[in-house]
């Protein structure tokens, strides 16, 4: 039997456009607007959804974003909440977490079983014996989670927004909607939110019967309207409140990060429902929820209902059922004498029966239990909270419409830091004290009647704009009168249970009870233990009933059992919303594009890209390594450099500075030289190395290791805050290129583009000089970290692919080619040198590396000088060695990071290996023992396979290995 | 996320800032014992409370010392270091 | 079901005694005072009494037991360290633990789910090798494995990580397990409690009394409580505890945060570590995927949530599982972690006599507790460290002795 009712202006549902859909298996029709709930719920179909532990039926709850246990799949997404998510065409819908759909669902014998599923059952059970648990444990995660999920799901790369603002309005009811009118008016901009698809909040549905609060919204929708400095946001969630005013904005496009001046929390109130035995049937729903239903989709809750309230708001509720055409058999109020105040005349007067002192004892289930076919109704203490059952009777309803009270939604202003303290008054938490800049107004300040939340959305307003230095009235604070909004203890305890205070979780009161008698009688380990609060939901319909469950067992007032932290998110968040468009920063040489036209394979250094080797023709890694330096070694290669640190020292102090900097000595150096820098920290523990050219008295150029580059120059400048030397640092890493050219061709090749005598006698190893070549200006460094025979070049970067060119063409007949970073490695390797990050870790110290000759330890300071002369007193506990093994070596080859064992114990470990073609040798780094360092003892390496591998120490460079 | 205040940038967000651990003296590397050297080089004032530390704007390449609750995570004022030195001077 | 379930449904008052008693006030008096009701604090009681007789203990609690990081954690417990030292003291960690629901009798959800610590870079392959060959060596079951391994045990992950981060193998490490880190404080304050030592929940060490270098007892808000014994557990307010007794460490406080999804079918069977993409992630029994990143980048002693962590975070999990895009993340949340420079923990005795430190446990505490609480029991009760936790005392930082973790934290590139 359809429960849709003719059209009312207000409402979201457009009846001119007809929706088709399935839910398993079943046509439906709706219309557009309708949530997959109100759908579904107008056609009479009552049972949406299974349980989360005892797999019981559910149907609408709050319709207002926590009925978690009415989640659906599409097919192509799952744990879709169907209370708030809008029903579209040709949608075919499944209840996820059941067997065989919600009417049937296989899994609904654990409803029957659940006295052997006590309060943390899975504790007390499965794990003896020990081998079985993994059997239990398989069962327990079956039939736990929610949907399945699609492994097809595309990745959906959502936008973010940055905006800012002086004002940001959580939540567009009335208060927040009158704060906005008044801020705006004063001339602030107003960035007003809220989680509806459209504003009004309680305005659109909470009438009572009457069109008062309509025609207040629509006066206010008017007003927003007309002031354009308010940017007004719907179906956006507040999803967290992060440290200075930095609030991301949840929509389906994606997430808007507000940063705001101020920000009022109008976010309202959750209704909360009384617990009694079988509150969760599918017909039991909260009036907030029924009013949703009637206003918002034209939908009636029930034909024959009873409201069972412990507060005002019931008799509203009431009010709005008849409104709506449906009967209302009986309002029962948990309050002995208690009652509606006008409404209660209104109500008598149309014939509706006020049982005041009364409860709902427990609702009664058709035969299928799939739905509320009645109430049980008898007296009730108030005092003492218990049912007096003696003169119970049964009213036959479909529906039971319940208001208990309400829980702020004060989620953001936790997390902003509030203090909140519980007002007896209105039965609540309320802020006792907001920090500079947050105001709250409305419900979650604890003010209920319309017109005060109106006024206090004023005052809020007028605070914020204090705080923000415009003239304001200084209004004073609303005062909530009357009975309380919220019912201290609408509980109806029942010998049989099933009386349930968390819906996601399954939770009962006996569950509190019994977790309390077990030790966990403190709200935080109660929360852990219950897991109430836990779900999806958050605890948005809990929360306020443990709290107030355990202040009973414990004889304590509400406020000394204190609240659950809150934390962000308000709703659960997607992922995808999250992660946004995803950010991988790295950096490009200009000769990039080179690389990749030429095969290049990249590899990661710090954030550059670097080409590691060019296979050719399906060559393997290896072989294209090593035919790359065997290019070398024979006549000539060519690598980009580019990503090398540049750093210019400039000043009269430059070789002060270095000298405090570095563990060497650049006072005495000469122009047109260049020497090797090692940089240590504070515990004397190896962090770099470099080279140090000297352009002028008062000019250095440093080049340092690609990945270390950004954090030694941030170093540098630290120093240099503290030294206060006469000198300017200049990052120069981005501004130059660099290229390498290397091997017995290298100097032909780079003589035919330079004026640039290049002889050894002219230009010998340790110096640089500055020219031009291929008429790109260049320094040009004799370095020899790949070869004794090498030029690196430091160009524009911009420059660098016209020098990179020219060379290629001048070496195209001598036998150039490019070598990538992966061969680099091997070259160097050849020659012996060692890098930093790779043949030391982060505990290194220089002696353990043989770098004692660069140590300068007369100098009266370097960083990290202090710490080795303690180093020094102390035994080396390993020493790097270059080694070898066997020539013709046939076997497992050891690999970087295999083991050094000596005696059976971990000695070292190899840092380096490689097969070098052109001495035709493996050979390698390792930290041994500091007794096998000598040149000619041998030492054992473990391969993965276990096997044992002798090595000999030899002297660097490796290339002796070959003449010998 | 958190706002910080660059002496030199002004107010940014703390994406574009690193923390450079707390500011401190070293003792003088020729009268102290090797014990208050390596006390100096590992043992941090690890209390929460109010602290001087360095931070660093990336973008621009700014160190500058921030006075910083490191309980409430309110910073207090910022400051360049030279500046601070200033300030001792002027007040002696 | 089980038959120890029956008796839950068949008997009228509910048959589960309390956890642990609920003392009004702290004695005038105890053998040995631990600060800090967590898994350590509580471990060391039930060890100190268990395995040494000692039960004339309080745990004195300033929130609730179980508080603080001990559930706070992704409760991943694992042995694939660096140095021979670490992987045989967490490995014996990994050894109590296998046996620890029957010993505690109480279910922990202990479940080895075979962990996977994913390398994206050839150097992340060479320490990938190093931890393996170091594990191996001390018979711990870790090896390096190729993609298809990693794709048969989790055949849902994209392999290129949409495209940014190509996985090119993995460390391998077999007893990787999860377990529910609530449980593993709970039994331990049940087993405690069940010789003897005392809990107390909302008890805060206000000072700490120290005369002539010694302990002789600490001042709580609810009293002073005579004790020639402290042992300090209280990991990301050790500073707090060690300035109390004008003890200088290097710890530092760095926040650790993590997050939570909306439960699922099961699906992820293996628990996932990448290094270069900042994620570890694991499925609860419950269905819930417990995701965590590195640590902040600055010192904070709060517990507070930000909004980057989470960015960051999902935008890694969606390069290795594109298809979670609309998987909604439940709730985030964050514990202070206590670390040191040399990323192992600070155990043993200190140079005040009678205090003992159990500290330093950065982000890697949960997996230590029930060896920690051991070892730290053996050295209240004998007034010395043993061998296994020699590695980790205090004074290694003025002997420039540090742990070699570090290394391989700082293998750069």
């Amino acid at each position: 039997m359809s429960l849709r009712n003719s059209y009312k202006p207000g409402e979201w549902i457009n009846r001119a456009k007809e929706i088709n859909f399935t839910f398993e298996g079943e046509a439906f029709t709706a219309f557009e607007g309708d949530t997959i709930s109100s759908a579904l719920w107008a056609a009479g179909q009552k049972v949406l959804g299974r349980s989360f532990k005892y797999h019981r039926p559910r149907g609408v709850l709050s319709l207002a974003n926590h009925d978690v246990n009415i989640l659906m799949t599409d097919g192509t997404d799952t744990n879709m909440r169907a209370d708030v998510v809008e029903v579209k065409d040709g949608m075919t819908l499944q209840a996820v977490n059941t067997i065989g759909g919600v009417k049937k669902d296989k899994n609904n014998y654990i409803d029957s079983i659940s006295p052997l599923l006590p309060v943390g059952f899975y504790y007390k059970a499965f794990h003896t014996p020990r081998k079985l648990f993994p059997f239990w444990e398989h069962m327990i995660r079956k039939a736990a989670g929610l949907g399945i999920v699609n492994f097809d799901y595309p990745r959906i790369l959502k936008r973010k927004l940055h905006t800012h603002c002086d004002l940001l309005i959580i939540g567009a009811g009335p208060s927040g909607l009158t704060a906005a009118c008044k801020a705006a008016s004063a001339g602030l901009q107003v960035t007003l939110i809220d989680e509806n698809r459209h504003l009004g909040g309680s305005l659109s549905y909470d009438h009572g019967g009457h069109k008062v609060s309509a025609e207040y919204g629509e006066d206010l929708l008017k007003k927003i309207e007309s002031l354009p400095n308010i940017t007004v946001r719907v179906g956006a969630y507040a999803a967290g409140y992060y440290p200075d005013h930095f609030i991301p904005i949840v929509e389906t496009g994606g997430i808007t990060k507000v940063r705001a001046k101020a920000v009022i929390v109008a976010s309202g109130a959750f209704e909360q429902p009384p617990v009694f035995r079988y509150n969760d049937l599918p017909g039991v729903m909260l009036g907030s929820a029924a009013q949703r239903l009637i206003y918002r989709y034209g939908v009636k809750p029930c034909h024959n209902g009873i409201v069972f309230t412990a507060n005002d708001y019931g008799y509203r509720v009431a009010l709005d059922l008849l409104a709506a055409g449906a009967n209302v058999l009986a309002v029962v109020d948990l309050r002995a004498g208690g009652n509606g105040g006008l409404h209660n005349l209104e109500l008598c007067k149309r014939g509706v029966k006020i049982y005041a002192g009364h409860c709902v004892y427990e609702a009664v289930a058709t035969s299928d239990k799939s739905k509320v076919r009645g109430a049980v109704i008898c007296a009730y203490d108030d005092k003492n909270n218990v049912a007096l059952t003696d003169n119970k009777f049964t009213v036959d309803c479909d529906g039971i419409v319940m208001s208990a009270g309400w829980a702020p939604a004060a989620a953001l202003l936790y997390q902003a830091g509030t203090a909140m303290q519980f007002d007896y008054d209105v039965q609540q938490f309320v802020p006792s004290r907001l920090l500079d800049g947050i105001f709250a107004a409305g419900k979650v300040n604890g003010i209920f009647e319309l017109d005060q939340r109106m006024r206090d959305g004023e005052r809020a307003a007028n605070d914020a704009l204090n705080y923000l230095g415009k003239l304001a009235v200084n209004t004073n604070a609303e005062k909530h009168s009357g009975g309380a909004p919220s019912h201290a203890y609408a509980m109806v305890p029942h010998p049989k249970g099933k009386n349930f205070v968390d819906f996601d979780e399954d939770i009962q009161i006996k569950d509190f009870e019994n977790a309390a008698k077990e030790g966990f009688d403190n709200i935080e380990l109660m929360k852990r233990f219950t897991t109430v609060g836990m779900g999806p939901s958050q605890g948005k319909h809990s929360n306020m009933n443990a709290i107030r469950i355990l202040a009973k067992i414990r004889g304590l007032p509400v406020e000394k059992i204190g609240t659950t932290t809150s934390r962000p998110f308000f709703h659960p968040t997607p992922m995808g919303h999250l992660g946004g468009r995803g950010f991988h920063p790295h950096r490009l040489t200009s000769l990039h594009d080179w690389h990749e036209a030429h095969g290049a394979v990249f590899t990661d250094i710090g954030a550059w890209k670097r080409a590691a080797y060019y296979p050719q023709f399906g060559q393997t890694k290896a072989d294209a390594i090593q035919a790359e330096a065997m290019a070398v070694r024979k006549s000539a290669g060519l690598i980009d450099v580019s990503s090398l640190g540049k750093i210019e020292v400039h000043g009269p102090a430059a070789a002060e500075f270095l000298e405090r900097f570095f563990t060497g000595k650049y006072a005495n150096q000469k122009i047109g030289t260049w020497r090797y820098t090692l940089l240590l920290d504070e515990a004397g523990v190896v962090v770099d190395d470099g080279v140090a050219s000297r352009v002028a008295d008062d000019l250095f150029y440093l080049s340092i290791g690609t990945a270390n580059a950004a954090m030694v120059y941030r170093e540098m400048q630290r120093c240099q805050q503290e030294w206060r030397l006469d000198i300017g640092l200049v990052n120069v890493t981005g501004a130059f290129g660099a290229i390498n050219i290397a091997g017995p061709a290298a100097r032909e090749i780079l003589s035919s583009l330079t004026e640039l005598d290049l002889s050894t006698e002219a230009f010998p190893l340790g110096h640089f000089r500055e020219t031009t070549v291929a008429n790109v200006p260049t320094k040009v460094i004799r370095a020899s970290f790949v070869s004794d025979m090498a030029y690196e070049l430091h160009s524009p970067m911009r420059q660098v692919p016209q020098l990179w060119n020219a060379l290629m063409d001048a070496g195209k007949q001598k036998g150039l080619r490019a070598f990538g970073s992966d061969t680099q490695r091997l070259l160097r390797l050849e020659m012996g040198h060692t890098i930093p990050g790779i043949d030391t870790d982060g505990l290194t110290n220089p002696y353990e590396i043989g770098a004692e000759w660069v140590i300068k330890m007369d100098k009266p300071y370097f960083v990290g000088q202090r710490s080795l002369s303690i180093l020094s007193k102390r035994p080396l506990r390993k020493q790097l060695v270059a080694f070898t093994l066997a020539a013709n070596f046939k076997g497992e080859v050891p690999l970087e990071c295999n083991l050094v064992i000596d005696s059976g114990e971990i000695a070292g470990r190899v840092t380096s290996i490689s097969y070098s073609k052109f001495i035709d040798r493996i050979i390698g780094f390792a930290y041994v023992a500091p007794a096998k360092k000598a040149v000619g003892s041998s030492f054992d390496i473990r391969t993965d396979n276990g096997l044992l591998v002798a090595a000999t120490v030899v002297a660097t460079p490796f290339f002796q290995l070959q003449e010998a | 996320m958190k706002l910080l205040t660059c002496p030199i940038n002004g107010t940014r967000p703390l994406s574009e800032f690193i923390f450079g651990g707390e500011y401190r003296q070293a003792p003088d590397q020729n009268t102290c014992s090797d014990a208050e050297w390596a006390a100096y080089v590992h043992n941090r004032q690890g209390a929460p409370g109010d602290k001087k530390e360095w931070w660093y704007h990336s973008p621009s390449g700014t160190w500058f010392i921030a006075e910083r609750n490191t309980q409430t995570d309110k910073v207090a004022r910022t400051y360049l270091l030279a500046d601070a030195k200033k300030v001792v001077k002027e007040s002696k | 079901m089980p038959f120890r379930l029956l008796k839950y449904a068949l008997k009228k008052e509910h048959p589960a005694p309390r956890f642990f008693k609920a003392h009004e006030m702290p004695k005038k008096s105890y053998d040995v005072v631990i600060i800090g009701g967590g898994g350590h604090g509580l471990a060391a009681a039930y060890y100190l009494a268990k395995d040494h007789g000692i039960s004339n203990v309080a745990v004195l609690e300033k929130g609730y037991i179980g508080g603080g990081n001990t559930g706070r954690n992704t409760a991943i417990v694992r042995s694939n360290y660096l140095t021979p030292e670490g992987v045989n003291f967490y490995d014996a960690s990994v050894k109590i633990y296998e046996g620890l629901s029957e010993e505690l009798d109480l279910n922990l959800f202990y479940s080895t789910r075979g962990h996977f610590t994913l390398a994206h870079t050839e150097s992340a392959m060479r320490t990938m090798r190093w931890r393996a060959e170091v594990n191996k060596h001390v018979g711990v079951e870790s090896r390096v494995v190729g993609p298809d391994e990693i794709a048969k045990a989790c055949p849902q992950l994209d392999l290129s990580c949409s495209g940014q981060a190509p996985i090119l193998g993995a460390l391998f490490h077999a007893p990787g397990s999860i377990a529910r880190h609530d449980g593993v404080a709970w039994g331990y304050a049940r087993g405690a409690d069940s010789y003897g030592a005392e809990i107390y929940q909302n008890t805060e060490v206000l000072s700490i009394d120290v005369k002539n270098g010694k302990v002789c007892g600490v001042q709580t808000n609810k009293g002073y409580i005579e004790t020639k014994q402290v042992l300090s557990a209280v990991a990301g307010f050790t500073p707090r505890i060690t300035e109390m007794v004008g003890l200088e460490t290097p710890i530092v406080i760095h926040p650790l945060q993590a997050c939570v999804t909306e439960p699922m079918k099961p699906w992820l069977d293996t628990i996932l570590v990448s290094g270069s993409l900042h994620v570890y992630v694991s499925q609860s029994s419950r269905g819930e995927l417990v995701m965590g990143s590195s640590l902040d980048p600055y010192e904070v002693h709060s517990t507070r949530s930000t909004l980057d962590f989470v960015e960051g975070l999902t935008s890694h999990m969606l390069d290795m599982f594109p298809f979670l895009s609309n998987v909604k993340v439940v709730r985030q949340w964050a514990g202070m972690a206590d670390m040191t420079p040399d990323f192992a923990p600070i155990m043993g005795k200190t140079p005040i006599e009678g205090f003992y430190l159990d500290a330093g446990w950065g982000t890697w505490g949960f997996k230590a507790t029930p060896i920690s609480g051991k070892t730290m029991a053996q050295t209240i009760a004998n007034d010395s460290a043993p061998d296994l936790i020699h590695t980790f005392r205090l004074s290694r930082f003025e002997d420039y002795e540090l742990t070699g973790e570090k290394g391989a934290a700082s293998v750069g590139h």
